[in-house]
């Protein structure tokens, strides 16, 4: 709300009665975060102390160092199993939905509203009505602790489908229809004309798809069962299972593993905040 | 360009209508198939599961089906409305899973409400330049692993080791060692508190998301009905009860909708923080259908529960799409 001479003085007010709840408000926010970063800095006979103390008395990076040498938790590979899933479930569902929203949206074909209606009715079912048989399919092709088994059934997302129809119908067809006067191909003109419009909106989207994707829990956990093809989020509850008594390394772990992305997402907090908004997604 | 015009523009270089069909061929008919295989069929299947006595322990004929298998009919259904206390204990879990997630969703979508429509009328009460660090501060969590936010928590949480009872302490002057995910004794109003806690997790977690959808809804209120409202010598609290709250209702039932599935649907938090416990009372029904399909190896029943569940969202779901349609003018 812009300042408007009128409102100036009730203006002042409320905004330091808004910082006087704002503050306190964010403190509390992040106090979780701070409790799990400065907990890992702690020896384990701090952390065993009983009252705990807040901030380390004693400040030791021990715990990163036994948390990164321990061979049982070969951290590189759980980053990797996690990226290779999220880099290729955003490269495939940005394509799949890019391409099918833009026909959707741009062609006329036999069937196409009936398919369009089975795709929008797919978006109110929960994924955990197809999680049984899902995991049923997986273990008769034998992709049962394969990182496959959570990439290719998940190379279709209907709800992607929807967004980019709506953005693609913004395509004027001058356009379409000049590149193909011009004897532009049909994949061609999706490639060169149709997707480079898209560019907003498939950030937005591959930035959504990339966090879902990074830090799903359910279905890699009932996927990968070994523990090498195991994802970030999966192993990080095992080590904390295993450390029951050391909170201070599954802390360190802790910070690991959700601290660097964390970062990267706060840079790209814009687009993901914008696809939220625009779609009211929730995970 | 209109679609009749297209079409005349086609029929002009007719040239191209191959070149179009064989694009639309070559795209549409892998999609067609790849939804039968990895949607209408999973989808018929955990349907038709849920008729059979299923276990991937036994051995049956097509797809499992028949012979150890054996089809029940609707029993798996019927079973579900046996509320004597000598029920399957599967029956019982399943009872115990659907009014602990109705209690779960009660509980989250008020407070998620009552915190995040203020939090985001202030956060765009303030300056421009800090506005964005706080909406950052408290959209934060919603970009953590929620995993990750199940082990701060439940350290939080932790009987002695844990920051709530040390900063409990510090103000009772005492030692206070509150088991708050494992004593099944400690309940609020009937609520177990492990629940509550659980709530917590989940609030400060999923916040993020209606307080931007809040705050884009706020941005859109026509700056002629704010100044309006100030001219008129509105102060802040009546600019929100009889401006915001208002102008918002189509935006605020559609947060309340959608909190409520995600609500139906929590698992990570429960799984990692409480695992159900203490005493099944965080046994929500997600954790539920895990334990029985992929734990306890009874398919056949976890899948007539998952129907159960997609009933649920569904009718939700449905809710939401009736205020999506209906439209709303200021």
């Amino acid at each position: 709300m812009t300042a408007s001479p009128v409102s100036r003085k009730p203006l002042t007010f409320r905004i330091n009665l808004a910082y006087f709840i704002l503050v306190p408000a964010s403190l509390i926010a992040l106090l979780p975060f701070a409790w799990m970063i400065l907990s890992s800095f702690k020896t384990l006979k701090e952390i065993r102390q009983i009252p705990p103390t807040f901030v380390p008395q004693e400040f030791t990076l021990d715990n990163y160092i036994k948390v990164l040498d321990d061979p049982d938790l070969p951290l590189g590979i759980f980053y990797r199993n996690s990226a290779i899933i999220a880099f290729a479930n955003v490269i495939q569902v940005l394509f799949t939905s890019s391409l099918f929203g833009y026909i959707f949206a741009k062609f006329e074909f036999k069937g196409k509203r009936v398919l369009f209606w089975f795709i929008l009715s797919l978006m109110m079912i929960p994924h955990q009505m197809t999680m049984i048989p899902g995991y049923l399919i997986l273990a008769r092709l034998g992709l049962i602790n394969n990182l496959l088994g959570l990439i290719i059934p998940a190379a279709v997302d209907a709800f992607g489908i929807f967004l980019f129809r709506q953005f693609a119908q913004s395509i004027p067809n001058e356009l379409l229809d000049a590149a193909r006067v011009d004897g532009a191909g049909e994949f061609y003109i999706y490639r060169r004309i149709v997707l480079p419009q898209l560019g907003p909106a498939l950030a937005t989207f591959g930035m959504l798809t990339f966090m879902f994707n990074w830090n799903a829990y359910l279905w890699p956990l009932i996927v990968l069962t070994e523990k090498n093809v195991r994802t970030l989020p999966i192993i990080l509850t095992w080590f904390s299972n295993q450390q029951v008594d050391k909170t201070n390394l599954t802390m360190a772990a802790s910070v690991l593993v959700i601290l660097p992305v964390l970062f990267v997402f706060l840079l790209v907090q814009k687009w993901i905040v914008e696809g939220i908004t625009f779609s009211g997604l929730k995970g | 360009m209109t679609n009749a015009t297209q079409t005349r523009w086609r029929r002009f270089f007719r040239g191209r209508d191959s070149a179009e069909k064989q694009f639309l061929a070559g795209t549409i008919s892998p999609l067609v198939f790849y939804m039968a295989f990895w949607t209408v069929f999973p989808l018929l299947w955990g349907i038709a599961l849920a008729f059979f006595n299923y276990s991937p322990r036994q051995t049956g004929g097509f797809l499992g089906f028949g012979e150890g298998n054996e089809f029940v009919g609707l029993q798996n259904f019927q079973n579900m409305f046996n509320f004597s206390p000598e029920a399957p204990l599967e029956v019982q879990q399943f009872h115990i899973g659907i009014r602990v997630t109705l209690l779960f969703a009660a509980l989250i979508v008020p407070l998620n409400l009552l915190i995040t429509l203020p939090l985001a009328f202030l956060i765009e009460s303030i300056n421009d330049k800090v506005k964005g660090i706080f909406r950052t501060i408290f959209f934060l969590p919603v970009l953590a692993p929620s995993v990750g936010v199940a082990i701060m928590w439940g350290f939080i949480f932790h009987p002695q080791r844990g920051l709530l009872n040390a900063v409990l302490g510090e103000f009772a002057g005492k030692l206070i060692g509150i088991a708050w995910l494992r004593d099944s004794s400690l309940t609020v109003w009937g609520i177990p508190v492990a629940l509550f806690a659980i709530v917590v997790a989940y609030l400060w977690q999923d916040m993020g998301y209606n307080l931007i959808i809040f705050i884009a809804a706020l941005q859109g209120i026509p700056q002629g009905i704010k100044d309006a409202a100030r001219i008129d010598g509105a102060n802040w609290l009546q600019m929100f009860a009889r401006i915001v709250v208002p102008l918002l209702m189509p935006t605020i039932l559609l947060a309340a909708v959608l909190t409520m599935i995600s609500a139906f649907q929590v698992f990570d938090i429960v799984q990692v923080m409480t695992d159900g416990g203490p005493d099944d009372q965080t046994q929500v029904l997600l954790l539920n259908i895990y334990s029985y399909a992929f734990r306890y190896q009874k398919m056949g029943w976890a899948a007539a529960v998952s129907i159960v569940m997609f009933l649920l969202v569904f009718s939700i779901s449905l809710v939401q799409t009736r205020l999506l349609r209906t439209e709303w003018e200021y």
